[in-house]
């Protein structure tokens, strides 16, 4: 096992919901090590999407320490939290989540561009990127003009452009068909396999079991 | 970075183009209307004076109002006096004159009789067309020549006969005098209405026509290059001082030209300021379309801060759409506006006289209205809060 990339402790997340108070996540000690392949589970309301929310640094814990690839991201600003996400978490969506104006090539780069890269090395780790994840010869084409499973792989190496230390998936398969799933499960066991380091989160028992580590997520705590 | 937000700006805009035209009319308008009043405000100042000024800027005339007072002072000696005063003056021309019937034959006709010394014509930069002008001798000796304007030559002589004849100008009885010149037409300045004038010796004119109690009014002619408004200054301080300024009144093109240029850049100033009024209702629409586009774009912006993005990022790339979309809105108002100046000015017969100094202003102008109400939907955009951003429907 290599060192640790995320590491939990003591990590607390409560919401205010008038006079109530929601305690999503509970107490969570955990460490993920480099090159692991983790799958959340757990149902929903669970607080999975909580704790992929706090590991991508989209959201900050009420109390406990996060340390994202030696980072520590307590008290960081938003502008800090936003180049952690930038540099360290490669984000994959059930949704897909890509702009819709802009060609596969565009959204690839963009992570580039708010690393601060120039445009021909953007465009080059770009197509770099997307001929990685089998779509050479798509780089053109809107989200639009792509299939599910197309517009996944489009997220994946947009994920993957900026050479992330966690490619950090929810639900991944969740909004394409069994075939194409099983695709997107393969692309991600074959960057596993070169030593990336996969979070994903899910409620498929199918998609966890791909995984080489599962976690579960109830009432916000974690059970072994 | 600032030319990837140019870039995504205009793809935004190209996006909806209907939205973002409508939107851009309160700037279009404003800009427009800014434009064109300048413009036009330039345009009419610079005709007005151009008309002044061919009157001859380096003339200034003096009338010398009926009272005791005057009498006194506007004396034969008063231009040597002016001269020995005021520095910067060619020469003193005293001129006096009156309406009077002209008659030949049966013709008759009414114009405005000068007398004048015999280098009146020359001072003025009058050109003499037909004849000659008359002579010191014939001012001296008081002859009976006269001078014809244009209109009256062309009115009493239309076969273009006239020197050699006579001419009766009435004043209580009728005098005959010798046509001598005709003159060439000359536009009327402010004060002077040449074509419509005949020019009789001065000594003439006091002595065989009326002889007035006063002199008329002296024309001063400012030295070949001395500024005519200094010197109309001094001028008037001196006959303020020596005179009192109830004794006369004085007339300069050159005053007037300053005068009708700042009346006419008030004037054009003060119909800006009320235009710029549209450019701030022109900025509310684009804070309102900024913020619907904020709303309509929140998945965007939850998606765009997940990849990375600052919130100074997100702040900078609605800023640059909303300066992108007022600057647009800017440069078609110059167009609108200079378009419309140009109609306008082709309408009145006024010269175009494009001031590029405004072009510039409008453009910052559009800049500042875009940052300024650019401002809150940017900062909104800017504080979402990824999480719910991203989960927006």
């Amino acid at each position: 096992m290599g060192r640790e990339v995320i590491t939990l402790v003591g990590v607390r997340r409560y919401f205010v919901m008038g006079e109530f108070v929601v305690k999503a996540l509970d107490g969570i000690d955990l460490t993920i090590s480099e090159g692991e392949f983790t799958a959340i589970m757990g149902p929903s309301g669970s607080g999975k999407s909580t704790l992929m929310n706090l590991i991508g640094c989209l959201d900050t814990p009420t109390d406990g320490i996060i340390s994202i690839d030696g980072e520590h991201t307590g008290g960081m600003s938003e502008a800090e939290l936003a180049y952690i996400r930038n540099q360290k978490v490669g984000f994959v969506f059930q949704q897909f989540n890509l702009l819709g104006k802009m060609s596969a090539l565009d959204n690839v780069m963009t992570p580039l561009l708010y690393g601060g890269v120039g445009v021909r090395e953007r465009r080059e780790r770009a197509k770099t990127a997307l001929e990685r994840v089998g779509l050479a010869d798509r780089m053109r084409h809107r989200p639009n003009e792509l299939s599910g499973g197309q517009k996944q792989r489009v997220a994946i190496a947009r994920a993957l452009v900026n050479n992330p230390s966690i490619l950090l998936a929810d639900e991944p398969t969740g909004a394409l068909d069994t075939q194409t799933g099983n695709q997107i499960m393969e692309l991600f066991e074959e960057l596993n396999s070169e030593g990336r380091t996969v979070v994903i989160v899910t409620h498929d028992h199918d998609v966890a079991s791909r995984a080489k580590r599962e976690i579960l997520v109830r009432d916000g705590k974690l059970e072994a | 970075m600032i030319w990837e937000n140019i870039k995504l700006a205009f793809k935004s805009m190209m996006a909806s183009k209907m939205r973002t035209l409508l939107s851009l009319l309160g700037i279009v308008i404003g800009v427009g209307s800014v434009i064109a009043i300048l413009t036009l405000g330039e345009s009419a100042t610079k005709s007005i004076t151009q008309t002044i000024v061919e009157g001859g800027l380096e003339m200034v005339t003096i009338f010398p109002v009926r009272s005791e007072k005057a009498a006194n002072e506007f004396t034969e000696d008063f231009g040597d006096r002016l001269m020995a005063n005021v520095d910067h003056i060619k020469t003193v021309l005293p001129v006096n004159s009156s309406t009077a019937r002209l008659r030949i034959g049966q013709k008759s006709y009414s114009a405005n009789v000068s007398g004048v010394q015999s280098i009146y014509a020359n001072i003025l930069d009058y050109h003499v067309e037909d004849g000659e002008f008359f002579t010191l001798s014939d001012n001296l000796a008081s002859r009976q020549v006269v001078v014809l304007g244009s209109d009256v030559a062309d009115e009493l002589f239309p076969n273009g006969d006239a020197i050699g004849q006579y001419l009766s100008i009435f004043r209580n009885q009728a005098k005959s005098y010798l046509v001598v010149g005709v003159m060439e037409s000359k536009d009327a300045s402010f004060n002077l209405q040449f074509n419509n004038s005949v020019y009789i010796p001065y000594n003439t004119y006091a002595q065989r026509f009326i002889k007035p109690t006063i002199v008329g009014s002296y024309v001063v002619r400012v030295a070949d290059g001395a500024d005519s408004l200094v010197v109309s200054d001094a001028i008037t301080d001196y006959l303020d001082s020596s005179i009192g300024s109830d004794a006369y009144m004085l007339f300069s093109p050159a005053t007037l030209a300053e005068m009708a240029e700042q009346i006419t850049g008030t004037f054009s100033s003060f119909l800006a300021a009320i235009a710029a009024i549209s450019l701030l209702v022109g900025g509310i629409g684009i804070m309102n379309i900024m913020l619907v586009s904020v709303a309509e774009r929140t998945r965007e912006i939850g998606i765009r801060k997940a990849m990375g993005a600052s919130p100074w990022t997100i702040m900078g790339q609605f800023i640059t759409e909303a300066i992108v979309l007022t600057i647009t809105g800017g440069i078609i108002g110059i167009a609108l506006g200079t378009a419309l100046s140009y109609a306008v000015a082709n309408l009145l017969e006024w010269g175009l006289y494009i001031k590029y100094s405004a072009f510039v202003f409008a453009t910052g102008f559009s800049m500042l209205v875009g940052i300024f109400f650019g401002w809150y939907p940017a900062m909104k955009a800017s504080k979402l809060d990824p999480i719910e951003a991203l989960n927006y429907e």
